[in-house]
């Protein structure tokens, strides 16, 4: 996770002990820190480890208390961030998701004004910041639990504003896309991304962008 | 509304459905593998349990654990099971129309007819296996190659120069099938006839571009019309 990243790698932070996650706890007993750092860390700490332990577990199999192991935090300061597994699950899915958006935006914007040229920058982006995170890149790709309806709508919303990313940098005045090829577009990618992050390939996911590139814009 | 009337003797996928206690071993086995779908698609594979499945299935504890581990091992067999027979119905219904479009939309259409009649079990192959993980995960990925490999023979009438990527296929199957899952986790199966031309177009346009596209999309939607009108008069 991008901001996580850079909590992690402050020098005289001590790393958590054996896990997957890469969160780091702050010092035990009196640090002088403030309250709101303290918490706020520890919100952090929570989101990394819930992207993590979903790429451990997966959804049949994640626990609350896996997260709040892989965090360092106890059972009693999760409860008091997250009303349950399944919000502390939303609330990393909706900030990485805010992450990838920034990223193919930024991406997009920087790339000039040819249509094709700004697509596949984006697309790019978006390979980029999933392959340097397989976390991230398994927790904004797998199909969550569709009775856990808030992560399914988090899901859909972020399909929908790929689709919607996709075709404003694609449409011109004179183009009349076929309304819903998008969403298709975007269902396909997604999978892609899904089967080659579950398989642990996530790192081939930067390698996949002239054929994801070729196979998106294809048809719009 | 579905555009085909639906025969359960020609999608390959009935099986035996086990209840009471006078059942003979495999039959026990075959109804509980399709109670677990029927579970799964129902509340999902995380709340179903062995409880859930025998309500479906019949039978007792005693004889479910003759036959799997646990839930989970009960899962990746009745998943292994179906997903084989949906996609030698799939392979099926695409070899027996003449051409490449033709085959995929016969696929697509005995797709369509299976995950509307059998919602739940449809929700436990297409969604549900998302959520159970391995080892159902890799028959999943592997079921996916295979009908992407399928799918390829595309390539057979498309020059090297424009021959298109690698992943095509998966693409394909997997545009697919986030169409049905996107139906199926809606709760309304039914509304997935709609999304054949725009499937058709989708899956013609990755392999032969935008021309092609809008001509297999014009196809469908005739096709589409043509099936309805014609069950429309049936019903009349």
């Amino acid at each position: 996770m991008t901001d996580l990243r850079l909590i992690a790698s402050a020098p005289e932070l001590a790393p958590a002990g054996a896990g997957t996650a890469t969160a780091v706890r702050l010092p035990p007993g009196r640090h002088g820190l403030p309250a709101d750092l303290v918490r706020s860390h520890q919100r952090l700490r929570l989101l990394e480890a819930a992207a993590a332990a979903l790429a451990e577990q997966g959804y049949g199999r994640i626990t609350g208390a896996r997260v709040t192991e892989l965090a360092g935090v106890s059972s009693r300061t999760f409860y008091q961030h997250f009303e349950d597994l399944w919000a502390c699950l939303l609330a990393a899915y909706e900030t990485e998701a805010g992450h990838l958006c920034v990223e193919i935006e930024g991406a997009c914007a920087a790339a000039g004004d040819e249509r094709r040229t700004r697509a596949r920058a984006g697309i790019g982006a978006a390979l980029s910041f999933l392959a340097a995170e397989p976390t991230v890149a398994r927790l904004l790709s797998a199909e969550p639990p569709p009775q856990v309806t808030s992560l399914a709508e988090a899901r859909r919303d972020l399909a929908e504003r790929l689709g919607e990313m996709l075709r404003g940098v694609l449409t011109s005045r004179d183009a009349t896309p076929l309304p819903g090829l998008e969403r298709r577009l975007i269902g396909a990618a997604l999978a892609l991304v899904s089967a080659r992050s579950a398989s642990g390939d996530a790192q081939r996911l930067r390698a996949l962008e002239p054929e994801l590139s070729e196979l998106l814009l294809a048809t719009l | 509304m579905r555009p085909q009337a639906s025969a359960a003797a020609n999608d390959g996928t009935a099986a035996a459905t086990g209840r009471g206690n006078g059942l003979d071993a495999e039959a026990a086995r075959e109804g509980a593998m399709e109670g677990v779908l029927i579970a799964a698609g129902e509340v999902g594979y995380r709340e179903a349990s062995v409880r859930a499945i025998l309500e479906h299935s019949g039978g007792h504890r005693a004889q479910f654990y003759e036959h799997f581990q646990s839930k989970e091992d009960c899962f990746a067999q009745a998943y292994a099971a179906w997903i084989e027979r949906l996609y030698v119905s799939l392979l099926e219904a695409a070899t027996t129309v003449p051409g490449w479009e033709a085959g995929v939309r016969a696929a697509i259409v005995r797709l369509f007819e299976f995950v509307t009649r059998r919602p739940q079990i449809g929700r436990a192959l297409f969604v549900e296996v998302q959520i159970a993980g391995e080892p159902a995960l890799a028959r999943h990925e592997a079921t996916v190659e295979r009908l992407a490999l399928a799918i390829d023979s595309a390539r057979e009438g498309i020059p090297p120069e424009l021959a298109p990527p690698e992943a095509t296929g998966t693409f394909v199957v997997g545009g697919v099938e986030s169409c049905v899952c996107e139906a199926l986790s809606a709760g309304d199966p039914d509304r997935i006839w709609d999304t054949l031309p725009e499937l058709m177009h989708f899956a013609a346009g990755s392999y032969f571009g935008k021309e092609e596209a809008e001509a297999a999309f014009e196809r469908a939607s005739i096709f589409l019309e043509r099936e309805r009108a014609r069950l429309t008069g049936a019903e009349e």
